[in-house]
């Protein structure tokens, strides 16, 4: 293994975009395959060579829970909807799920929409049913 | 793959999981009581001395006890000091990870013998704090900075494989009330009692009464802690700790006329998060590791006649009785339903009780699960003996899959 990795695919920079109300991703340049969080390295062929590309925000629910035991920082919450989303392009990412209290409001393959919104300094990915 | 070296148990114990018998002790003594139990159990006795490594899974002492460099510890106060201690931290399967890193190490001649431990001392902590400390084994930044907890990754699973084959709630409940009715006739369990038991004792205590298991769970004595998952789809908050010790084949005989033998072991990863699988109704990395498993031991999955899977949440169980080949995808839930995972049944899964009832000091587990295998392939499990148990299983998950370890046993 040689060459450079592509630092500046991080988390600091996923985030920041994130505060720009952008989702970036990265592509992998050797075999086209989109991810999100972005990634330096490619997990399907290996490749170092990624460039950023944005991503809509509009997917369907691909698995979800609404949480009643939550963790300290989100006590104040509770109950609240996470799950992992399917973006139109093609990955998933995980994100709460704004204004879902109950389990039965939504079901695997509701469409959401991305929402940007801010905690304390950054700004967390969120979504909300449509 | 193949052991260029045959290993064999030769001697297994553990201290009974709990929440409250061991509020007095800490990581070393749970691991000693263990310890001294596991040399007990030898039958023509072993010495310190015949014990060349020592291999400690645990996945948190760091924040449970403030202690770290845990296998140095336990060396230390088991007296096996200034022998060569690792400790193993990979999540729920770190003791699964270090049976199998005990295995290789005799296997490649290195020692003769080495012991094999688990422990974790949880209830340092109260439940918010818990919860935030096991959170810390999915992905910190992408999952638990989403909002979920560990409970709410496999609740996730739990409504995509809903949604994929019909599987239900009401399945899941099965193999809750199957798991007490294990731990019940288990003295190590955790839980030691019938569902139905503990509805008439909360339900005289909160003047409601129930005509059965079911009617209980669905009831508001069973909140929900993760949709769709409820506090008796959750494995309980433990202390506890097991230890087991291996031998070379060559001289297990020396030790027992009863070794429990190392038939095929198998690990794999997977990646952390959730959302970079691409099908969220297995865990890949069980598929994978009992494969290996399968083809080192020359057995598949119909040739198992007990196994100890990774039930820290009740759909853990549907899913690691799919991927482990026991049956078609999808039709886990209904095999249990119809019985067939019960100690009676034709494919016994948690004839302890698991993770549900046994408890789940998480360092502890992959190691109670050899404990377990040791007894059952001996005919030495009780009234949860499974008739006739020659070949064994244990899978031991780490978090939602990220690590899975699988070990064959056979006599």
């Amino acid at each position: 293994m040689g060459g450079r990795l592509m630092v500046e695919m991080t988390i600091k920079a996923f985030n920041d975009f994130l505060g720009e109300k952008k989702i970036m991703g990265s592509r992998c340049r050797g075999c086209g395959a989109v991810h999100l969080p972005p990634r330096p390295i490619c997990p399907e062929c290996g490749g170092r060579e990624p460039t950023w590309v944005q991503l809509k925000g509009t997917g369907v629910v691909q698995a979800y829970t609404v949480i009643t035991v939550p963790l300290t920082r989100l006590k104040e919450s509770s109950p609240y909807a996470v799950g992992v989303v399917k973006l139109e392009e093609g990955p998933s990412i995980s994100g709460t799920i704004l204004g879902v209290k109950d389990g039965e409001e939504i079901a695997v393959g509701s469409k959401v929409k991305a929402e940007f919104v801010k905690e304390d300094e950054r700004t967390v990915l969120c979504f909300r049913p449509i | 793959m193949r052991l260029s070296r045959g290993v064999a148990v030769v001697g297994a114990g553990m201290t009974r999981f709990h929440h409250k018998v061991h509020s007095d002790k800490t990581s070393r003594e749970l691991f000693v009581e263990a310890g001294i139990e596991a040399m007990d159990s030898v039958d023509n006795g072993i010495e310190l001395d015949d014990i060349g490594a020592l291999f400690v899974g645990n996945f948190s002492s760091d924040v449970f006890e403030k202690q770290t460099h845990t296998a140095a510890l336990m060396a230390d106060w088991f007296g096996l000091t200034p022998k060569a201690s690792t400790r193993v931290e990979d999540a729920c399967a770190s003791s699964g990870v270090a049976v199998n890193l005990g295995v290789l190490a005799v296997a490649s001649g290195a020692y003769d013998a080495v012991m094999v431990g688990g422990v974790e001392k949880m209830r340092t902590l109260g439940t918010e704090e818990v919860t935030d400390t096991l959170a810390m084994a999915a992905d910190g930044v992408y999952e638990v900075g989403a909002g979920f907890t560990f409970p709410g990754l496999y609740a996730a699973l739990a409504t995509a494989h809903f949604a994929r084959y019909g599987s239900s709630w009401e399945q899941l409940a099965v193999i809750t009330i199957k798991n007490h009715h294990n731990g019940a006739l288990n003295p190590k369990a955790h839980f030691q009692s019938e569902v139905m038991d503990t509805a008439v004792r909360l339900g005289e205590r909160h003047g409601m009464t129930f005509s059965d298991e079911m009617e209980f769970l669905r009831s508001r004595l069973n909140p929900v802690v993760a949709y769709p998952l409820r506090l008796f789809d959750c494995c309980p908050v433990s202390d506890g700790a097991a230890a087991i010790i291996l031998a070379a084949e060559d001289v297990a005989r020396k030790f027992t006329d009863a070794p429990v033998y190392i038939r095929g072991i198998g690990q794999a990863s997977d990646s952390m998060a959730l959302h970079d699988r691409p099908d969220l109704t297995t865990l890949k990395a069980t598929r994978l590791a009992a494969s290996q498993a399968y083809k080192m031991a020359g057995v598949d999955a119909n040739d198992i006649d007990v196994a100890d899977v990774h039930d820290c949440f009740t759909i853990a169980e549907v899913l690691a009785t799919e991927d482990l080949g026991f049956f078609p995808k999808g039709e886990g839930g209904k095999a249990a339903m119809e019985g067939r995972t019960a100690l009676d049944g034709d494919m016994p899964v948690n004839p302890d009780g698991g993770l549900k009832a046994k408890g789940h000091p998480v360092g502890a587990t992959g190691a109670a699960m050899a404990y377990e295998m040791f007894l059952q392939l001996r005919g030495q499990a009780g009234k949860h003996q499974v008739d006739g148990a020659m070949i064994g299983l244990a899978q031991n998950v780490g978090a939602s899959g990220g690590t899975v370890v699988v070990q064959v046993y056979g006599r």
